[in-house]
């Protein structure tokens, strides 16, 4: 099988260690008189909460010579060393008023995820267990079926990122993966960005790019680039992928009528044909409105198709969006926003990008080549594992293991 | 001196005077109440408020509307890419709320020379509240290349919380049934 080569690796929200080298932060601790442990607490909660270790218990219960003995973590050490007075002013007045007597001690910096780590965690100073609530289905392993779906649009993202000539782009397909439809596909436009485009023209401009491709999305992609990113065509650039560099001017451009935006990267182009696609299929959604909408002719629509739609028919979005001509569509069957979706991209987003994709409700994203510079998943960044956002999706890395590229250097992606 | 620095925080305030009445204008259009403008050389040169949930894109917020306005305007104009980078790093943003970690990342791409925001965005925010994008010294500075810019919290701040207490009282008509959405700025 041409993808028996390619893995799906989950990118979790945290940093992987070994549960027994999870990495930790100094904090000062004290033992404290436990008639004294609620007053303390409560004091200390204000003064100095404990706020990127929500998971660590602020009272250790210990036993000494058969006595229970109660320990409270008063703050973090500063970073350069463990100097009492580097402790905030109110700190050390509560220390000298209960006579407290500092001392330093590791605790672990990140949440346990799982009951093992817990338990590690807990022979260092006890830490609290909440299992990741926003865990997403599909985290924990893909069906040979699933797989095959993921490698093929995975190879498709792979040749749109190559569609442009010698120059790689970042490349982004949008999945509807309960009816495995493709929704949108788009290619960074920093450099061919038209401001004249209206919602039509940008609608077909998607399309051709989709259909361009489809010409060859039946083969492996994997040939045309080494493990790390880098193409195998020694001319071909990855200097003007947007999320690698997104800082960098790119080279002026000969034509008159390209311009220059440097936030049009192709996951930011994609969201914006889907919304366009949104409103074009939906277009009349009043508050009140609660009627069904009846399609006109040329209407389209994604639902109420066989669940299974053959993969010959993916890229082929001209064809895709036909519905039957007198489906009615229920206000109800519209998406909100791109939940439910997954996107699939050539490199790993970078923080614009992945944030992006957090406010527009993605599901998964999948991605082929990491992003060492500017990366938002996990190379940088980790934007999966910001427990404030309103919204979690599940992160993979589809990685390619070419035997023929491991011999590859492996100096960076940027050439 | 003191009459410098006076007059500049008088023409701060104003500025985000500016921006918040573009927040109101998204009000009025049911949006999440974020607005925003942009200043070269103490003049007002673009303008942008939240426009979610009427294109049904939820990146098109404030900054981004006023970004690409700007880019519209300059190359209709004929500024070449470098004239574009230049302009951008002589202006000012004034957004009613913190620039998320998306507006914040975008921000530093366009290269814009310096922030002043209103409220904390304590769920999103990019310039310091969840990510620091803004500061090319962070913890991450030895990995990101990036542009940093200037930042500055706080500038009438009450009057974009309450813009939003405002919001939400009424409900955001766009979001799902079930939870409100939070600010998306
Ligand atoms: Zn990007
Ligand atoms: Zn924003």
């Amino acid at each position: 099988m041409v993808n028996s080569n390619w893995e799906i690796i989950h990118i979790p929200g945290k940093p992987s260690y070994p549960p027994t080298q999870q990495p930790t932060v100094s904090v000062f601790a004290s033992v404290i008189d436990p008639k004294l442990a609620n007053t303390l607490v409560r004091k200390l909660n204000n003064i100095a909460p404990l706020e990127n270790l929500r998971h660590v218990k602020r009272v250790r219960k210990s036993c000494v010579d058969g006595k229970t003995q109660l320990s409270v973590i008063l703050c973090l050490t500063d970073e350069n060393g463990t100097d009492l007075d580097s402790m905030a002013i109110d700190l050390l007045e509560l220390t000298t008023c209960y006579q407290l007597s500092p001392f330093v001690t590791q605790v672990c910096k990140y949440a346990a995820i799982t009951k093992e780590e817990w338990e590690e965690q807990g022979k260092l100073w006890p830490t609290s267990f909440h299992p990741p609530t926003y865990n997403i289905d599909g985290i924990t392993g893909f069906s040979e079926e699933d797989s095959k779906v993921v490698f093929d649009y995975m190879n498709f993202v792979l040749k749109l990122a190559k569609s442009a000539g010698c120059q790689l782009v970042n490349a982004a397909v949008i999945v509807d993966p309960s009816v495995n439809q493709i929704i949108t596909s788009a290619c960074d436009e920093i450099s061919s960005w038209n401001v004249n485009l209206d919602d039509n023209e940008v609608r077909s401009l998607g399309t051709n790019e989709a259909s361009i491709s489809h010409s060859v999305a039946n083969g492996s992609s994997s040939s045309m680039f080494n493990l790390d990113g880098s193409p195998d065509d020694p001319q071909a650039s990855c200097s003007r992928i947007s999320c690698l560099n997104p800082w960098q001017l790119p080279p002026p451009s000969s034509s008159t009528s390209c311009f220059w935006h440097p936030l049009r990267h192709a996951a930011m182009v994609a969201i914006e044909y889907s919304a366009s696609r949104d409103r074009r299929l939906y277009p009349s959604m009043g508050e009140t409105d609660e009627r069904s909408i009846q399609l006109d002719s040329n209407g389209t629509s994604t639902v109420g198709f066989p669940a299974k739609r053959q993969k010959t028919n993916l890229p082929n979005v001209n064809n895709t969006d036909d519905p039957p001509a007198d489906r009615v569509l229920s206000k109800s069957e519209r998406p909100y926003l791109c939940t439910g979706y997954d996107i699939y991209l050539a490199w790993e987003p970078c923080a614009m990008c992945a944030m992006a994709l957090v406010h527009q409700r993605v599901r998964r994203i999948f991605y082929a080549f990491p992003n060492p510079n500017a990366g938002a998943l996990g190379s940088v960044y980790r934007l999966q594992g910001e427990k404030s956002l309103n919204h979690h999706y599940a992160v993979f890395q589809v990685k390619l293991h070419d035997e023929e590229s491991m011999a590859v250097t492996n100096d960076g992606i940027v050439k | 001196m003191g009459s410098i620095e006076s007059e500049d925080s008088c023409s701060t305030s104003a500025f985000m005077e500016l921006a918040i009445q573009e927040a109101k204008n998204a009000l009025e259009r049911l949006e999440v109440p974020v607005g925003c403008v942009i200043v070269e050389n103490k003049k007002v040169i673009a303008s942008g408020s939240n426009r979610t949930n009427e294109t049904r894109n939820a990146t098109r917020h404030a900054e981004m509307e006023a970004i690409d306005s700007l880019l519209q305007q300059w190359q209709q104009d004929g500024l070449s890419q470098s004239d574009l980078a230049k302009r951008f790093s002589k202006c000012v943003l004034y957004v009613t709320c913190e620039p998320c970690i998306m507006c914040a990342a975008a921000l530093s791409y366009v290269g814009i020379k310096e922030v002043y925001y209103g409220c904390a965005n304590d769920k999103f925010g990019g310039c310091g509240s969840i990510l620091s994008l803004h500061n090319t010294s962070s913890e991450y500075s030895n990995l990101v290349e990036g542009k940093g810019y200037k930042c500055t919290g706080g500038i009438l701040a009450s009057e974009a919380v309450s813009l939003f207490q405002t919001f939400y009282e009424r409900g955001n008509p766009k979001a799902p049934k079930p939870h409100r959405t939070v600010v998306q700025s």
